[in-house]
């Protein structure tokens, strides 16, 4: 190693300039990460793949502003040096260095670091008087020259940047190394690669808009980080997310005050912000320093209900609370966001010549976002994706450029999209790359039993009787039970999971995708699945009658008591015997002699029944033990409401059955409490095993102060909720049940499941024991492990099963398990995406139903008016559940001319001046011709239309037409189901002939869209999960969404 | 600025060195003709310089006096211009004297004090630039100044300092490491039997880490012997072919 010195001018925590001397040392052996190195680098890690024509090495200037395209996959053989990825440290933040190293450490991406400047002959130092860019560009020139005399000329080096005095200076210095501009090498490298080039345009539009903006200001100037960090600890400001409220964007906002130890109570709630100025350019997400102002000044939240337009005139305010204004910025947040180009038309009304234009956000809590563009007018009423780059407080918009165009508003495949942009989701189609390294089945190379894994694995094949129960259609089988008798008397039960992490290495470039998937996401009409189909559908499905890998666990339990005397975990082998759906398994069980099961149809009538009577045998037992773990789980204080939306959940029927409170089948209770004991089992191995660095998944209890809503709505009819335990929660809710109208106590139910908390993952080191529990369970441990295809977190615990059993046997691990850290980010991670896939499913939803009504004229169609229940009453109307649909929404009593709705004698309403007067548990509307009042729970009939908007998802809205109960046409309640289901088809129907229309309108135009499906799988709609999907979501409040409760699992 | 990355993605450490590499150590004996003993050192842009003076008899007060060995005195001080920003007081404010009661207590451990009852072992120690890691090199500088003083010592004293960052721990961290809010930790060693003379560390770390942290110090230190060991062979080279003529 030889020494050098660098010279430093920093500046001093004073604001004094310094000057520093630090040592830096250069060394011969720097690795090149070249699979081309000829002079045996240690290059560990990823490699730089030597099937590429050029290598190509961006400038500072160009990492630190174009690294956006860099990001493109098809980019390959880029080398990023030290230099550069310095200068994106210093002068771009965290965020956007974080962002760069991801991409240096995700593999598939083709490009790597090298760090030129601890390498002797890379290095230069920097000369008196250079500037730091002409520093910065001649570092990387002569780390590219570096790079191409390392690898002994094989590959020419190109490198790229955006100074015009660079390319000239160096382009003819040495042949092999070539110098040109970002532009031209777009160009003329990657023609083809259209997306790239318009990115680069757009960002460097973009940029030199930026230097000739003007000097007004319009915002109050951010103070420096360290006033902030300063002021921040000595509690003057106070540091928060800032959370824009959705419905008053331009208005209100709240801060969230992190960690909030200030001993003032009063300053534990959020601080509001008011209005754009005081916001001061903080974006919805950005983590913020505000300034509390006084006391006489602060003012109380809105909480009339309003449409995203303001109302002007006095509206009624809460208490006022703390009121603030940002002061600093200290963390963006910024993501992709959707928006909409405005028609042509406007842009020309409304600009000046220039080519920026002001497009609106999907999201209603965002700003208007400036960029600039030449495509315009190509592109008005379309969607597009859009990134910030900056605000200054001389403008009054942030300015962002433009990425990629999702379609034309409206259309159903375009709205999808930007659902899934908007949740941050991103589900590009597998790569050939993760493809390839999936194990073949096909018609003419079956994928069959590997015989060293025969050994390696305990078979159950002729051993176990194993079955299947899931719901009917579904191809995804990921659990399977067993139950025998041993000689001893003892009964065995199994549960047996399939095995994907044989086939997904930690690492692997499947591994890698799954995980940054995290899950399945369910959309209303289609679903994107974590894994590739022949995983998730074929191989890994335990389908009945064919050979499969198995993680197994198996309880050796007491005959009498049921006590376990031995749990068994491992891999195996097994051979699904019965492929049953819950109703066959229901009528199987309850002696039904006319249920057929189809894998016994092709035996002859003696075998049949033998083979029938066994498999009875096997269910009888089954539900007998599930009884019997069920009951001691209801000691413990299992929450029998969660019961009920779980058990609910699982199956297919639910959505049928959750109309009418009437009991589920009982074969679903019993494989969702197996599948319950397993998680529980295996969450204890893995726990005991490595106390520090389990997955587990906790459920905090409630909080009581959120049940209060459902304790004043149960006192409106009566019932008093008792909320202290699980138990007596559970209890209650149970004796509130109004027997003329069963909907009051689901709405109850809903409500209570609104109040709990979200379940969440996490890594058992991160936590103290006494936060493992579960408490919608009543388990001490509790984790997921029996649906490993859909979920990325039953991997993890699978891995970690593995390595906990390796460990018994004292067989050094394969692979190290995650560190407590790795697997908290992870956790985090997994709680993100779950999180997303909830939002996106329900917003997918709400799509769906906005499509539906959307070409039904509301006054004559008679699927418009539906019966509705009053479950909730605000300061000018109400919100209600239309339980036919499934949706929930706001219902005024007052319009902006100041008219309220007056009822007649038979029901029916009309606006009339008058006024309003509220109540905790009613709302009255007094008007010339009388008074009407509306109490909770009570039914009405709405009109539903739909309010649609160009920028912004589309709205039901409701109008109240009659205080009575809908009476038409309702046969009986199940036609709501089905009413749903019917809702979807009609919907992808109309959806598809659309697209037909378009295709056959471009007669020719290439049918990309199909590939894709093929790809992605299951284009066509399940009808299992529509239903599945649909049902969860109008059960759960827009606002808050629970997380589709919690425990409980399968399918 | 986004606060400093101490530790990159590919290993390296902000000056180029890898998490267990030393910085360049260089060293003298005898460079002051005056003294008993002196020596000068170099670690990295640390650079420290000490003088030895006895064992003679106790100065000032008689009641320190020890019947049973010899009193070590140390006093450390800074120069004015060690650091980036020119310093107030070089010595006796509240750190320096804190260093100078460890240098105490590291030397009356290494020292073979019974040796010398009755009598005072001086030991000065001026920092000349400060980089980080003052005390090792004080330590190491002050062992070369006793040996050339001719001072008998169990073993050298060899101290050097270790951090932990991203939980991997590094070894003779710089000012910029010190200062960037890692935990460090200073270990004296006498490296032949492995004793420690001294262990310092006033941050938190979580006791699983402990023990990585402290060998990785152990290890920088016996390293560091074995420099220290050849400069005193080098330097007695250089005085027995000056003594033979």
């Amino acid at each position: 190693m030889i020494k050098t010195e660098k010279i430093l001018h920093l500046k001093s925590s004073r604001g004094r300039k310094v000057r520093v001397v630090r040592e830096h040392y250069l060394r011969e052996h720097i690795p090149c990460f070249s699979a081309l190195c000829q002079a045996d680098c240690t290059n560990e890690g990823k490699v730089l793949s030597a099937d590429v024509t050029h290598y190509v090495v961006p400038d500072a200037g160009v990492v630190r502003d174009f690294l956006e395209v860099l990001e493109f996959r098809e980019l390959r053989g880029v080398v990023f040096t030290q230099t550069a990825c310095q200068a994106v440290q210093h002068s771009r933040g965290r965020r956007q260095y974080n962002r760069l190293r991801n991409l240096l450490k995700d593999p598939r991406h083709d490009c790597v670091l090298f760090c030129n400047e601890f390498q002797q002959y890379a290095y230069c130092p920097r000369e008196q008087g250079e500037a730091q860019d002409k520093w910065q560009t001649r570092c990387v020139y002569h780390a590219a020259v570096w790079y191409y005399d390392h690898l002994a000329g094989l590959q020419p080096v190109v490198m790229i940047t955006e100074d015009p005095a660079a390319v000239s200076e160096y382009s003819s210095l040495k042949s092999g190394v070539y110098v040109i501009s970002t532009q031209e090498y777009l160009q003329s490298f990657w023609p083809d690669l259209q997306g790239a080039l318009e990115l680069h345009s757009s960002i460097s539009q973009a940029l030199q808009e930026r230097e000739s903006e003007g000097q007004e200001r319009e915002y109050a100037e951010h103070l420096p980080p360290e006033v902030l960090e300063a002021g921040i600890k000595s509690g003057r400001y106070l540091q928060g997310t800032l959370n824009v409220n959705k419905h008053r964007a331009q208005s209100e906002a709240f801060v969230r005050v992190e960690g909030s130890t200030s001993k003032n109570e009063e300053l534990n709630t959020d601080v509001l912000v008011c209005g754009m100025k005081l916001r001061n350019r903080a974006v919805h997400g950005d983590v913020v320093a505000v300034e509390l102002l006084p006391r006489t000044e602060w003012r109380g939240r809105n909480t009339a209900l309003t449409e995203a337009e303001g109302e002007a005139g006095e509206e009624p305010q809460s208490q006022p609370m703390p009121t603030g204004c940002v002061v600093g910025i200290l963390q963006r947040n910024w993501r992709d966001y959707v928006v909409t180009f405005p028609l042509w038309e406007e842009v020309q009304s409304q600009s000046h010549g220039s080519q920026r234009i002001l497009v609106i956000p999907w999201d209603y809590r965002l700003p208007k976002i400036r960029i600039s563009t030449q495509q315009a007018e190509a592109l008005q009423g379309h969607r597009a994706i859009v990134r910030l780059d900056s605000w200054d407080s001389t403008s009054l918009y942030p300015n962002g450029h433009f990425v990629r165009v999702l379609g034309k508003a409206g259309e159903l495949e375009t709205e999808i999209q930007t659902i899934l942009t908007e949740n941050s989701i991103h589900v590009p189609p597998f790569s050939e790359a993760q493809l390839r390294e999936m194990p073949q089945n096909s018609q003419e190379n079956p994928w069959q039993v590997e015989p060293g894994q025969v050994g390696a694995r305990r078979d159950l094949r002729d051993t176990h009787l194993v079955f299947s129960i899931d719901p009917k259609g579904c191809e995804d089988v990921d659990d399977t039970l067993s139950v025998r008798t041993l000689p001893g008397g003892a009964l065995e039960l199994g549960v047996h999971i399939a095995d994907v992490t044989h086939f997904v290495r930690a690492g692997s470039l499947t591994d890698l995708e799954a995980r940054s998937r995290a899950t399945t996401y369910y959309l209303a009409d289609r679903r994107y699945d974590m894994l590739p189909s022949v995983l998730s559908a074929d191989l890994c499905s335990l389908l009945g009658g064919k050979d499969r890998y198995a993680m197994s666990v198996l309880w050796q339990l007491d005959a009498q008591s049921l006590a376990v005397q031995q749990v068994w975990f491992g891999r195996t082998l097994i051979r699904s015997s019965y492929q049953l759906h819950y109703e066959l398994a229901q009528s199987l069980l309850s002696g039904d002699e006319g249920a057929e099961v189809p894998e016994l149809a092709p035996l002859d009538p003696a075998e049949r029944r033998g083979r029938r009577e066994e498999l009875c045998r096997a269910l009888e037992a089954l539900t007998h033990v599930a009884r019997h773990l069920r009951a001691r789980r209801d000691e413990g204080g299992a929450l029998e409401l969660e019961g009920v939306e779980v058990r609910a959940q699982l199956d297919a029927d639910r959505n049928i059955t959750a109309l009418v409170p009437r009991q589920p089948l009982e074969v679903h209770e019993t494989v969702a409490e197996c599948m319950i004991y397993a998680n529980h089992w295996v969450a204890r191995k893995i726990q005991e095993s490595f106390p520090h660095q389990a997955l587990l998944r906790q459920h905090p209890g409630p909080r009581q102060q959120f049940f209060s809503q459902l304790m004043d709505s149960a006192k409106a009819r009566g019932f008093t909720i008792d909320t202290r335990s699980n138990k007596a929660l559970a209890d209650s809710l149970d004796r509130a049940v109004d027997p003329q109208d069963p909907l009051v106590n689901r709405l109850l139910r809903m409500m209570a499941t609104q109040a709990m908390s979200n379940a969440l993952y996490f890594s058992t080191g991160a936590c103290s024991q006494d936060q493992f529990n579960h408490y919608g369970l009543a388990l001490d441990r509790y984790t997921h492990f029996t649906s490993p295809i859909r979920r990325y977190a039953d991997v993890i615990v699978h891995r970690l099963l593995t390595a906990a059993l390796e460990k018994d046997k004292e067989v050094e691990p394969k692979e190290a398990p995650a560190s407590n850290k790795e697997l908290e980010a992870l956790a985090h991670h997994i709680n993100d995406k779950n999180r997303a896939a909830q939002h996106a499913q329900k917003q997918s939803t709400e799509l769906f139903q906005c499509l539906y009504f959307k070409d039904k004229d509301p006054m004559t169609d008679e699927r418009c008016v539906a019966d509705a229940v009053v479950y909730a009453i605000r300061a000018n109307g109400m919100l209600v559940f239309i339980p036919r649909y499934g949706v929930k929404g706001a219902v005024y009593l007052n319009n902006r001319d100041g008219q309220v709705i007056s009822v007649r004698a038979d029901g029916s309403c009309e606006w009339q001046s008058g006024s309003l007067q509220r109540h905790p548990d009613r709302i009255s509307t007094s008007t010339g011709s009388g008074t009407h009042t509306f109490c909770l729970f009570d039914h009405i009939t709405v009109r539903i239309s739909v309010q649609s908007s160009r920028c912004h998802a589309d709205r039901l809205c409701l109008e109240v037409i009659s205080s009575l109960r809908h009476e038409a046409a309702e046969p009986g309640s199940q036609k709501a189901g089905q009413g749903r289901a019917e809702l979807v088809q009609e919907v992808v129907r109309w959806a598809e002939e659309a697209s037909q229309r378009e295709a056959e309108g471009r007669a020719g135009a290439p049918k990309l869209s199909r590939e894709e499906r093929e790809f992605r799988q299951s284009k066509k709609p399940n009808l299992y999960t529509i239903l599945q999907e649909i049902q969860e979501l109008a059960l759960s409040d827009p606002n808050l969404t629970p997380e589709p409760q919690t425990c409980a699992t399968t399918a | 600025m986004a606060g400093l990355e101490l530790l990159s993605d590919q290993g390296y450490r902000l000056d180029g060195r890898k998490p267990s590499e030393l910085r360049k150590v260089q060293a003298r004996m005898g460079v002051f003709a005056q003294a008993d003993g002196s020596a000068y050192i170099e670690q990295g842009n640390t650079k420290a310089l000490a003088v030895v003076y006895g064992p003679h008899e106790v100065r000032g007060s008689r009641s320190k006096t020890l019947h049973d060995r010899a009193v070590i005195n140390c006093q450390y001080s800074m120069a004015t211009f060690s650091t980036a920003e020119r310093k107030r007081r070089p010595h006796g404010d509240r750190k320096s004297s804190e260093m100078s009661l460890h240098l105490k207590q590291t030397f009356e451990a290494a020292i073979l004090t019974q040796l010398y009852p009755r009598s005072q072992i001086d030991i000065y120690v001026k920092i000349l630039q400060s980089d980080g890691g003052n005390y090792s090199a004080c330590v190491n500088a002050a062992t070369l100044a006793v040996i050339d003083a001719g001072v008998p010592m169990r073993d050298y004293v060899c101290a050097c300092s270790a951090g932990f960052v991203e939980d991997t721990p590094l070894a003779d961290l710089c000012h910029t490491e010190e200062s960037g809010g890692g935990t460090s930790l200073a270990l004296a060693l006498l490296p032949r039997g492995g004793q420690i003379a001294l262990l310092q560390m006033d941050a938190r770390l979580h006791q699983d880490h402990l023990d990585a942290l402290m060998e990785a110090a152990m290890t920088a230190c016996r390293s560091l012997s074995n420099v220290l060991d050849g400069v005193v062979r080098q330097h007695l080279q250089e005085v027995s072919l000056l003594t033979r003529e």
